[in-house]
């Protein structure tokens, strides 16, 4: 992982960075540190990441045992609990570590984007209905009316197999399999390391939204960007899309909760001693740690498996608003984890790859990714905030070399929901998003205030910087027709 | 007895300040309800909780978690604690409960920046939520 030298240095509150390389700054290892931070930015955005404790955190993650090259962040990284969100970091079996805090309680949230055979001028005045629709058909927040009830062996089932288990119910295709991180399923899960109250939580959750950040856009394509890769992956100028973020909802949280709790009592007997508890952690060969992997791909399968029914909802509602042409037409591009750990191959090495809010970004070539588009990348997604744009990138050689094939994730947040709802009241958010011709569905206006496109950085600015960092290059632009937030 | 919200980018983050240990406690579970919130003006229960763990801050995120479980998968939001005894590593007591859907979600009480602190008349906590 050579970088070009340089001597540029900036103080910020949270250390003190060298510019090591193209939008690369590091904070070199000192005191407990195992290996350098290193943060993917240009001085603007590192200006805002030095406002909360980013990088205090992503120094901590740099003193976990086993930890390889760096600790690593992505542009949009901010503050989070334990691992930044953002933040990256690669371990190396059988006594590196891995650790529950760096994938997250929502294990797997991630992002799906299916494209329309439709163009944003032919659903004209039916946006409205199709918003509507859909909204009618995902339950979101505390919601689960209407979620898919599984018994106790269909969800193992789900467990196991992710959205494959679905097929048989009509939900999904194969090819939708085909164009997901993984084939839609880890290998390894263990419905029997998921505890009873995590399948209780997850029972009735299968197919909704949840909450938070989680959204369902209906977008256009408003801008193609690389003309070559958006054929390769079916993307014209003015095409409808939707996008579809969520998670593994509480079954995800509620693993996490179990692990973190187990591992934090585990790490006095491995000698561990961390900076944060929420840094909690164990041996990848170890009985804790072998037990939070296998529960962990168990809650990631249900993740994609819930991806699955809510694109189902959504051609439901395709079929009904635009007919069951425009249903059958709605293909599925491509689903991606945004947290998750997973076992891969870089440098020639066999690593556990943390990623906690960072997108896995696989270049041209890769056997990881689909046949129809290996000769162009790993399609990556990066939503901006409501009323702003999001894009669609694919992965390269530079983010296998420098991130251990990882890109950002979205543009992320630069203010606290207090503060963005000091700012402005969900009624009026929701009169400015009509204003624009957004159609947006949200149950509470606290949800939709705290989500409000300013508490986000510059979407544009980020994925700029994703571009000449290297991680990642931009094929497309996606602009919203509508929204349902949870 | 008294509890604040603190600035934090992506999450909530809980700070109390009691008289007692039993207060901590309590501010918390006000702290939940006010954060979560309910729907309609549904029935009032009373619900019996047990919990443990190896000191008191991570007390306090089993007491938290129990009560964001309880109103998760069973639509019962705690409002307030009846009955609470507080022995070595084990909380047990009851609480009072209105059923009704939450309007809000917590993914997770973190062990991030965790803190309990205090004797005699001031106990002080910090708890990182993920919303």
């Amino acid at each position: 992982m050579s970088e070009r030298p340089s001597v540029e240095v900036l103080r910020t509150p949270g250390g003190e960075l060298r510019q090591v390389g193209e939008e690369l700054w590091e904070i070199p290892a000192h005191g407990q540190m195992r290996v350098p931070a290193r943060v993917f930015a240009d001085r603007e955005l590192l200006g805002e990441i030095a406002g909360d404790r980013s990088l205090e955190q992503l120094q901590n993650v740099a003193t976990l045992p086993g930890i390889l090259d760096a600790a690593l962040a992505m542009p949009d990284i901010h503050q989070g609990y334990g691992f930044p969100v953002g933040g990256v970091a690669a371990t190396e079996p059988p006594d590196g570590i891995v650790s529950p805090g760096g994938v997250g309680y929502d294990i797997n949230c991630g992002v799906r984007l299916l494209t329309l055979d439709v163009s944003a001028a032919e659903l004209g005045s039916r946006t409205e209905a199709l918003v509507h629709e859909i909204s009618r058909r995902v339950p979101v927040g505390a919601g689960h009316g209407g979620a898919l009830r599984l018994s106790g062996r269909e969800l193992d089932a789900v467990l196991t197999q992710g959205p494959r288990a679905l097929l048989e119910r009509g939900i999904g295709s194969e090819r939708d399999i085909e164009h997901t991180e993984s084939y839609g399923r880890l290998q390894g899960a263990d419905p029997a390391r998921v505890s009873d109250r995590a399948r209780t939580r997850g029972a009735d959750q299968l197919g909704t939204l949840g909450s938070g950040n989680h959204f369902l856009e209906l977008q256009r394509v408003s801008q193609i960007i690389d003309p070559t890769a958006a054929r390769a992956l079916g993307l014209r100028e003015g095409q409808v899309t939707v996008l579809i973020h969520s998670g593994s909802r509480g079954l995800g949280h509620q693993v996490c909760t179990d692990h973190v709790r187990r591992m934090d009592t585990a790490i006095a007997r491995y000698g561990i001693a961390l900076p944060d508890r929420q840094l909690a952690c164990a041996p990848l060969s170890s009985p804790e740690g072998r037990a939070y992997i296998a529960a962990m791909a168990a809650a990631a399968n249900f993740a994609w498996a819930n991806r699955a029914t809510l694109a189902h909802r959504v051609r439901e509602a395709i079929a009904l608003v635009l007919g069951p042409d425009a249903a059958s037409g709605a293909r599925q591009l491509y689903d991606v984890a945004h947290n998750v750990a997973k076992l891969e191959r870089h440098h020639d090495r066999t690593v556990c790859v943390h990623r906690k809010g960072a997108t896995r970004a696989f270049p041209p070539g890769s056997p990881e990714i689909p046949a129809a588009y290996r000769e162009v990348g790993q399609p990556v997604f990066i939503p901006g905030s409501m009323g702003t744009s999001s894009f669609v990138l694919v992965g390269t050689q530079g983010a296998m070399e420098r991130s251990f094939g990882t890109a950002c994730h979205g543009a992320g947040r630069r203010m606290s929901r207090t503060g963005a709802r000091h700012q402005i009241t969900g009624k009026e958010l929701r009169r400015q998003l009509q204003a624009q011709g957004i159609v947006v569905r949200c149950p509470t206006d606290r949800g939709l205030a705290e989500e409000a496109p300013f508490a986000y950085k510059d979407v544009e600015h980020v994925v700029a910087v994703v571009e000449r960092a290297g991680l990642a290059r931009r094929v497309a632009q996606l602009t919203p027709l509508g929204v349902v937030k949870g | 007895m008294s509890y604040r919200w603190v600035e934090h980018t992506a999450e909530v983050e809980l700070h109390i300040e009691a008289p007692s240990e039993r207060g901590v406690f309590e501010d918390a579970l006000r702290a939940l309800a006010e954060l979560i919130g309910e729907t309609g003006n549904g029935e009032r229960v009373s619900r019996e909780v047990t919990v443990a763990a190896g000191d008191r801050a991570a007390l306090l995120t089993a007491w938290l978690e129990e009560l964001v479980y309880m109103a998760e998968t069973e639509d019962l939001i705690a409002e307030e604690i009846e009955r609470i005894e507080i022995e070595g590593g084990r909380l047990s007591g009851s609480v009072r409960a209105r059923r009704g859907r939450p309007r809000h979600l917590v993914k997770g009480v973190t062990y991030h920046r965790l803190a309990f602190e205090g004797s005699g008349e001031r106990f002080t906590a910090q708890v990182v939520l993920d919303v």
